[in-house]
């Protein structure tokens, strides 16, 4: 079943102004053209693209604030900006930096009104917010004030206050902004247990490349407003960079110009312990292995995939499909 | 789950904004008291003025004791209980509208009821008092002053709202608001009898100060129907208004100006 | 005279930044005119019904007085206690502490060039306002005495909210403070209404405390009186409120140093 629908989306913005002062001439802006793809149910999507690409434009056309220019789109089988209130029960959102709870109020004091606004009784609340406590690992966050949480914190608590009417699609719009290392992983982790645990379709904008990693079995890449890669994580790396890195780690110094050969560099050099670039497509992985192993002593080694930021990188240099 | 009824679900937010404004106890009495403070030194002003001057255009001390327990009730259900009137062009411009449009609420009454200012709570106290003590109570006087307060209250909302809408039709960051309300209060916080003919003009149309503290308190010193009528109908106006206005704008902004683009 | 060029540089530099934002300064004096509007209306009734003057200001006085009054308020940020307030509890003022001048000291300069920015505009406008509706004050020759006055009134104002302001190193909640302090301006200090329409006590109050010197006092030169003890008197109570506020800030820098800001 699918949970999101999109074809030929397009979105123009247009207005005065955005130039310079004094120069209030009409200018419009295609933010979005023509992007189509479909999300089945309990799919984890990350949805990616540089600063401008239309990420947050998507996203708000999907959950009913925008209208589109031209295109269809369908969640939930609704039409999200025409039939927005009935989509607003079944779609959570959590915007990164827009806050649904009340600032002074503890989470639980939050709880309370959004579930009476979502058509939750008093003991429906109370049971999901426990439930939600236990998944998202923050039951004691439940009660204390907003305002003496820690962001990371803070995001959780807006996660459990998106989903707490058990919503079919979550969409997160770069949810982890400014938050810490440590907070980041939780609360990815958090999104996986979501979807894992209670089936719930998320929909994940970022231009953070961990989030992808830790979040996302899908990945659907934009770049000016065009849809560009769309496919698999795990294939996305092994399709899109023909380049493995090899951690070596030696017995003894490799003699001088015994690394040289074709198709592999020597990128970082630590005492014992070397990082190497292969080209796969000048020579293959089992011939380097075989010859490292054959003429160096190797204390140990491991064939890593290339960092996803070059992969990001090189997808964006793509032209468009 | 099934459709909450709208009245229910905005009782239910006012009060969870009440008990956000209640929940820091200190902050709470002291921004109150300061605001009763604040209020007094106003009336200490307006007593020592007629004191020393007397009667101006037909006003004395104590119509304008009776204005300012208006004024006061007023900004405290304008500015206070429904504290995001003024600011609705500003957070528009930060986006909160956004998150209100993803909820199964209707975005006007849900943003305005949202979230109550603790200080203004004060003038909301204020001015029931101040009438009380000073202009004369009697049921019917009373009933007069809160039905004038509440009209006035609408009119006071629907024009912030108005031109908060502004925002979401021409950009910015909430400045026409600020200007056109400070405007307002301005001109309703003196005796309506005292401004010329233009300015009374102004005062009974673009910047309905006149139906905020004047009209107001000639319903409640000088009752008559066609008073109380224009009072309603001001109020009624006003509010369909801001309706509309609202309406346009959030269509302004859902079809894509530019500068909403984040 | 380089122990000075730290302090001439903010103060420089913050009034260009008020120039460079005429958006904010137009509000700001929009805001003044519908407060100028409402005076034009009130003060000639008030001064008819009295019979033509009130407590020796003529109605032409009276305008003047406020016109100028408001004016070197006006000149003054409404917000100054919750920046700095903000600025103590973000750590801000942790880090100037680290620089070789006085944060004070600085502060006061910066915000003194942007005071005397907004003042000059305020005044500029107020008068030709009141000139353009209501004629020429009363003795021209006085305002001369005002451009001073009115530079020593936003001084002090500015150094008392200083020191109210110290009072966020200690207090998390200033603002109510704040406020007060406003109305005292506004009433004690002679911007509501001249302080000789006051009764007796009242005004015996108003002259022992230094809110007069904030506004009373260029606007007394603006209603035609030249009282010139009015500028000695404004200069004395310019220097206690800036060493006053200088020890304040002092004190609070040494409470931040032991606290850990």
């Amino acid at each position: 079943m699918l949970a999101i629908e999109a074809e030929g989306l397009r979105k123009v913005f247009t207005g005065r102004g955005g130039g310079p002062k004094g120069r209030r001439r009409t200018r419009s802006v295609e933010a979005v053209r023509g992007i189509s793809f479909s999300v089945e149910a309990g799919e984890r999507l990350a949805y990616i693209g540089p600063n401008g690409a239309g990420k947050s434009t998507s996203i708000k056309i999907l959950t009913g604030i925008l209208h589109p220019t031209s295109g269809t789109a369908t969640v939930l089988g609704l039409t999200p900006w025409k039939q927005r209130r009935d989509l607003a029960r079944r779609i959570g959102v959590l915007f990164g930096q827009r806050s649904q709870l009340w600032f002074e109020l503890t989470p639980r004091q939050s709880f309370d009104l959004l579930g009476r606004i979502y058509g939750l009784d008093r003991s429906a609340t109370r049971l999901r917010v426990d439930e939600l406590g236990g998944l998202l690992d923050s039951r004691d966050l439940f009660d204390a004030p907003l305002r003496n949480l820690s962001l990371g914190q803070r995001m959780r608590c807006e996660l459990a206050a998106s989903v707490l009417h058990r919503p079919e699609v979550l969409f997160l719009d770069e949810p982890t902004i400014g938050m810490d290392l440590v907070a980041k992983q939780r609360f990815r982790e958090m999104v996986v247990r979501l979807n894992a645990e209670q089936g719930t379709t998320v929909f994940l904008t970022s231009h953070d490349v961990s989030d992808i990693e830790q979040v996302a079995r899908r990945v659907i890449v934009i770049n000016g407003g065009t849809l560009i890669y769309d496919d698999r994580v795990s294939r996305m790396r092994r399709s899109v960079l023909s380049t493995k890195l090899l951690d070596v780690r030696f017995e003894q110094p490799p003699a001088p110009g015994s690394l040289d050969f074709d198709g592999m560099q020597v990128i970082k050099e630590t005492g014992l312990g070397y990082k190497l670039v292969v080209d796969t497509e000048r020579r293959s992985i089992r011939e380097v292995l075989d010859t490292l192993l054959d003429t160096q002593r190797v204390a140990d080694i491991s064939v890593l995939d290339p960092p996803l930021e070059d992969v990001i990188a090189r997808i964006y240099e793509r032209r468009p499909s | 789950m099934r459709e909450p009824r709208p009245s229910r679900t905005l009782l239910a937010t006012s009060r969870t904004a009440l008990v956000e404004a209640w929940a820091n106890r200190r902050s709470f009495w002291v921004q109150v008291g300061a605001m009763l403070l604040n209020d007094s030194v106003w009336v200490i002003f307006w007593v020592l003025f007629f004191h020393r001057i007397g009667r101006i255009h037909g006003w004395g001390t104590d119509d304008v004791l009776l204005m300012f327990a208006i004024l006061a009730t007023v900004t405290g259900i304008s500015m206070g209980l429904l504290a995001n009137a003024r600011r609705l062009g500003w957070l528009v411009a930060e986006g909160q509208l956004d998150a209100v449009l993803t909820l199964p609420v209707d975005p006007l009454a849900y943003l305005l009821i949202r979230k109550v200012d603790t200080a203004l709570l004060g003038d909301l106290a204020f001015g029931p008092l101040l009438f009380v003590f000073a202009a004369h109570p009697t049921p019917e006087r009373a009933l007069l002053y809160l039905t004038g307060s509440l009209c006035g209250s609408a009119v006071f909302v629907s024009f912030v709202v108005m031109l908060g809408s502004l925002t979401m039709v021409v950009g910015g960051r909430g400045e026409q608001g600020d200007l056109g309300f400070q405007a307002l209060l301005i001109l309703a916080s003196y005796p309506l009898d005292v401004f010329g003919g233009l300015t009374k003009l102004v005062m009974f149309s673009v910047i309905p100060a006149a139906f905020i503290t004047g009209v107001p308190v000639h319903l409640v010193d000088r009752f008559s129907p066609a008073t109380l009528g224009a009072l309603l109908g001001a109020a009624a106006v006003s509010v369909v208004l801001a309706r509309m206005a609202f309406r346009a704008g959030l269509r302004r902004y859902r079809s894509g100006a530019l500068w909403t683009r984040a | 005279m380089s122990g000075l060029t730290p302090y001439a540089a903010a103060f420089a530099s913050a009034a260009g930044r008020v120039v460079r934002r005429p958006g904010e300064l137009a509000v700001r004096l929009l805001f003044y005119v519908v407060i100028l509007i409402v005076f034009t209306a009130l003060w000639p009734a008030a001064a008819a019904t009295a019979g033509g003057s009130i407590a020796g200001y003529s109605a032409q006085a009276l305008l003047w007085y406020v016109t100028v009054a408001e004016a070197s308020v006006i000149a003054t940020k409404p917000r100054l206690i919750e920046d700095i307030g903000n600025d103590i509890g973000s750590g801000a003022v942790a880090t100037e502490m680290l620089r070789p001048v006085s944060v004070f000291g600085l502060r006061l300069a910066a915000e003194t060039g942007e005071a005397l920015v907004r003042l000059a505009m305020a005044l500029a406008m107020g008068c030709a306002f009141m000139l353009l509706v209501k004629g020429a004050p009363p003795r021209p020759a006085a305002m001369l005495f005002v451009i001073p006055s009115a530079v020593l009134a936003v001084a002090a104002n500015l150094a008392a909210q200083h020191t109210f302001a110290g009072a966020a190193f200690w207090l998390n909640d200033a603002k109510a403070a704040w406020f007060l302090y406003l109305k005292f301006v506004f009433l004690l200090g002679g911007m509501l209404m001249p302080l000789q329409l006051f009764p007796v006590w009242l005004e015996r109050v108003s002259w022992a405390l230094p809110f007069w010197t904030m506004a009373y006092a260029p606007a007394r030169f603006a209603s035609g009186h030249v009282d010139l003890w009015l500028l000695a008197g404004q200069a004395a109570w310019m220097v206690v409120l800036a060493s006053v506020a200088g020890a304040v800030f002092a004190a609070g820098e040494r409470r931040l140093e032991v606290a850990g800001g």
